[in-house]
């Protein structure tokens, strides 16, 4: 034995035992912060950690996330997180833990020292921003003086109306999208497979060994259906994209009612539809919190698989690998139950537990969607919460659904100081809202109502009286509001669209007040903005219509030449066409 | 592995464990290292084995090296031969138990060239064997001083820096 080759591996070994002795912890407590912190981007504490071993465990204790947009307040932070890893899978370097426990976790608590860190900058949400300027922007200065005539003191250059420039930017889009359809959409490359299925075809009429002809036969079929299936698949996609590009004219009708409400804004004029003074009032508080519940679902990709078959594959470079039916396979990090307890809301928080089963970075390893369950409740209050991420198959699907009824409202402000204020004080809220993503998808519903509470309006920015004294009256009276929330479009775009019954009694107060006059102007205006748009829209329209025209013809003509190729060939390659060999008896 | 301490076993080895069974040893381990894919634990294991044991160390270098250039030539004959034992019926209980044991999987075995290599490594062990002795007692007699003498060898062992590292065992 060559003891000078041994005798430092077992130092070696003596060493690594010391290391994971003394030194592991530690290490792993600082990388683990610092993980977290680029993932947050804000600071991370953790007051302790102590792993296991023998007994493969780990408990992180006073574990608090800095929010990265709020510098004195925790994103998160919990008291306890304890598990313990069973063995066997960790021979495979899969970490699976049958029950861990979450203890104590909490939103939004109050921080000592700064979580801010050194050259990190928060970016402020797009939707945010926007709703914020939209109800700023909400004018009502000049109300009293409307007339029918004042829009004429505005010129309107085309240039500027975002709608022009979004129509502009989607002829140019449109004529690219359709290229792109078209060149994907290629029918030829089907005509001249089928065509060398045929030739094929010919040649294997020829062959006088009947064996060799059936089994030529069989696999020209094969391959004539896989290309009719592929031909499908594509001529699907392609009339998909064709659908899509025709949503995007939506995008033009939203923008032109921006342009509209940002020249009545210019105008300071109040805009009386509804969905403007909906986004004026409950806008920045809507956006706020659905910018809040986007971070965490960024927060949460970042964690999710992005491509889950990709982790299955296990090619050899050299030799063939051979599988076999395998008794139990891991998911590389698998957390089968989660038992968490926590509080919501800072003064007179309400306790919760539930549970999140099934958490795991190899979601078509395991086969199982993950799914979490949270209930709480104290007094009136009752919280219910479920919510599913299914990764199973090809497209990453979530639902969620949450449903908080009795909950106190002690304050809440709606409006910009800019424009308009509702202070809203002593009532209860109930709160239902669903949201869904299917892959880029995003929907969701939310709805508040609010009972028992009073509306206290602040107008002091309304000169004019007639108009400051209607809209305080359409308060007077009101006891309770609902106030909704439907968001579509993608993860990373967002489409916010406000409701409130209070836009509504708002509506009604300008258009008592003064609303021949301003709906003058009004009509004024979007005369103006229809004819800068006009001659864009019509552009547009009929690029899209002679494209889609276009499209549909040869999408058309290729289905009825190679379909009818196809079903052809097949027909000529039925069994009964193969020409058996005669026998002599 | 160390890529230093391999060079330090190479020179060590030029002068030491140049008998002619440790050279037919380590070109028989080195032979059986060279069939192997060496990302797996069975490679791993050989090349623990061959710096374990007193087998002329860079005869098995260069012999793995060697073997290692012509794998896609007995890729062609180990390949079938794994394929034949992992798909055999008689052996799937026993694949089968294996693939579900722990640490087994870093084996490899499930790669046809493994137990392939396996195989055919043991099959020619004897006869890699019997000629690598043979070539040890030609090397010995024929290039072993000129080997010594050469001005690579001279001047590496003139070189302070691997003086002081090998502490004179070269």
């Amino acid at each position: 034995m060559r003891w000078s080759y041994v005798a430092p591996r077992l130092a070696l070994l003596v060493l690594l035992w010391a290391f994971f002795f003394f030194a592991f912890d530690p290490l792993l407590k600082w990388g683990l912060i610092k993980g977290i912190e680029k993932g947050a981007k804000a600071k991370a504490e953790i007051a302790s950690l102590e792993t296991s071993f023998l007994h493969p465990s780990l408990r992180i204790t006073g574990l608090a996330v800095a929010d990265s947009g709020s510098e004195y307040s925790n994103l998160l932070e919990f008291s306890e997180l304890s598990f313990a890893a069973e063995g066997a899978p960790l021979l495979e370097k899969k970490l699976v833990v049958d029950a861990a426990s979450l203890k104590g976790l909490r939103f939004g608590t109050p921080r000592k020292t700064s979580g801010r860190l050194a050259f990190v900058k928060e970016e402020s949400s797009e939707l945010v921003e926007s709703m914020k300027a939209e109800s700023t922007g909400f004018a009502l200065d000049r109300a009293s003086e409307a007339k029918a005539d004042l829009s004429a003191d505005y010129k309107v250059d085309p240039a500027g109306l975002e709608s022009v420039k979004l129509a502009r930017q989607m002829e140019e889009t449109y004529q690219k999208d359709y290229a792109d359809i078209s060149a994907r959409f290629d029918a030829k490359k089907y005509q001249d497979g089928l065509d060398a299925l045929k030739a094929r075809y010919e040649k294997a009429k020829g062959e006088k060994n009947p064996l060799k002809q059936a089994k030529e036969y069989a696999g020209i079929a094969k391959e004539v259906k896989a290309l009719t299936a592929d031909f499908k698949k594509d001529k699907e996609e392609a009339e998909a994209a064709l659908a899509a590009a025709g949503d995007a004219f939506k995008a033009v009708e939203d923008a032109r009612a921006r342009d509209m409400a940002a020249l009545m804004a210019k105008m300071k004029l109040p805009s009386l539809d509804t969905q403007s003074i909906a986004r004026m009032l409950a806008g920045p508080v809507i956006a706020e919190k659905t910018a809040l519940a986007m971070k965490w679902m960024g927060i949460a990709k970042k964690y999710m698989p992005a491509n889950t078959k990709g982790v299955l594959k296990n090619e050899a470079r050299r030799g063939r690998e051979v599988h076999f039916p395998k008794e139990k396979t891991y998911p590389t990090l698998l957390v089968r139950r989660l038992e968490l307890t926590g509080e919501l809301g800072l003064e007179d928080p309400l306790g919760y537990s539930g549970t999140v089963e099934g958490l795991t970075t190899q979601p078509q390893v395991y086969g199982r969607p993950t799914v979490a369950a949270i209930k709480g409740a104290k007094g009136a209050r009752r919280l219910d919460f479920s919510a599913s991420l299914d990764a199973t198959g090809d497209i990453i699907k979530t639902a969620s659904r949450l449903s908080y009824t009795g909950m106190p409202v002690k304050e809440l402000r709606l409006g910009s100081p800019a424009s308009f204020m509702v202070d809203i004080t002593g009532g209860t809220g109930a709160l239902e809202a669903t949201l869904a993503t299917e892959g880029e998808k995003i929907a969701g519903k939310a709805a508040a109502r609010l009972a028992g509470a009073s509306f206290k309006p602040r107008a002091e920015n309304i000169k004019a009286a007639p108009l400051r004294s209607a809209v305080e009256s359409s308060f007077a009276g009101l006891s309770s509001a609902v106030i909704g929330a439907d968001i579509s479009g993608t993860v990373s775009s967002p489409r916010l669209a406000v409701n409130t019954d209070l836009a509504n009694a708002l509506s009604k107060a300008f258009t008592g007040a003064m609303g021949a006059e301003v709906k003058k102007a009004q009509e004024a205006a979007k005369a103006k903005v229809d004819e800068a748009l006009k001659p864009h829209r019509a552009r547009l329209e009929g690029l899209a219509a002679e494209k889609q025209a276009e499209l549909g013809e040869k999408l058309k003509d290729a289905e009825a030449g190679v379909a009818g190729k196809a079903e052809k060939l097949l027909k000529d390659l039925v069994p009964g066409k193969a020409k058996l060999p005669k026998f002599k008896l | 592995m160390n890529p230093i301490a391999i060079i330090r076993q190479f020179f060590q080895g030029l002068t030491a464990e140049t008998t002619p069974g440790q050279i037919g040893a380590g070109i028989t381990l080195g032979f059986l290292i060279g069939l192997m894919p060496k990302a797996t634990l069975t490679a791993q294991l050989l090349i623990v084995l061959m710096m374990a044991t007193r087998v002329n160390i860079p005869m098995a270098i260069l012999t793995v090296l060697a073997v290692s250039l012509a794998n896609p030539l007995l890729d062609k004959v180990s390949d079938p031969i794994g394929y034949a034992l992992l798909t055999s019926s008689a052996l799937r209980p026993l694949w089968t138990k294996l693939y579900n044991m722990p640490i087994m999987p870093w084996t490899g075995f499930n790669n046809t060239v493994v137990p392939g290599g396996l195989v055919l490594g043991t099959l020619l062990a004897a006869p890699v064997y019997f000629a690598g002795r043979r070539f040890g007692v030609f090397y010995n007699d024929k290039f072993r001083a000129r080997v010594m003498n050469s001005k690579v060898v001279k001047g590496l062992k003139a070189s302070w820096l691997l003086d002081w590292y090998f502490k004179g065992e070269v």
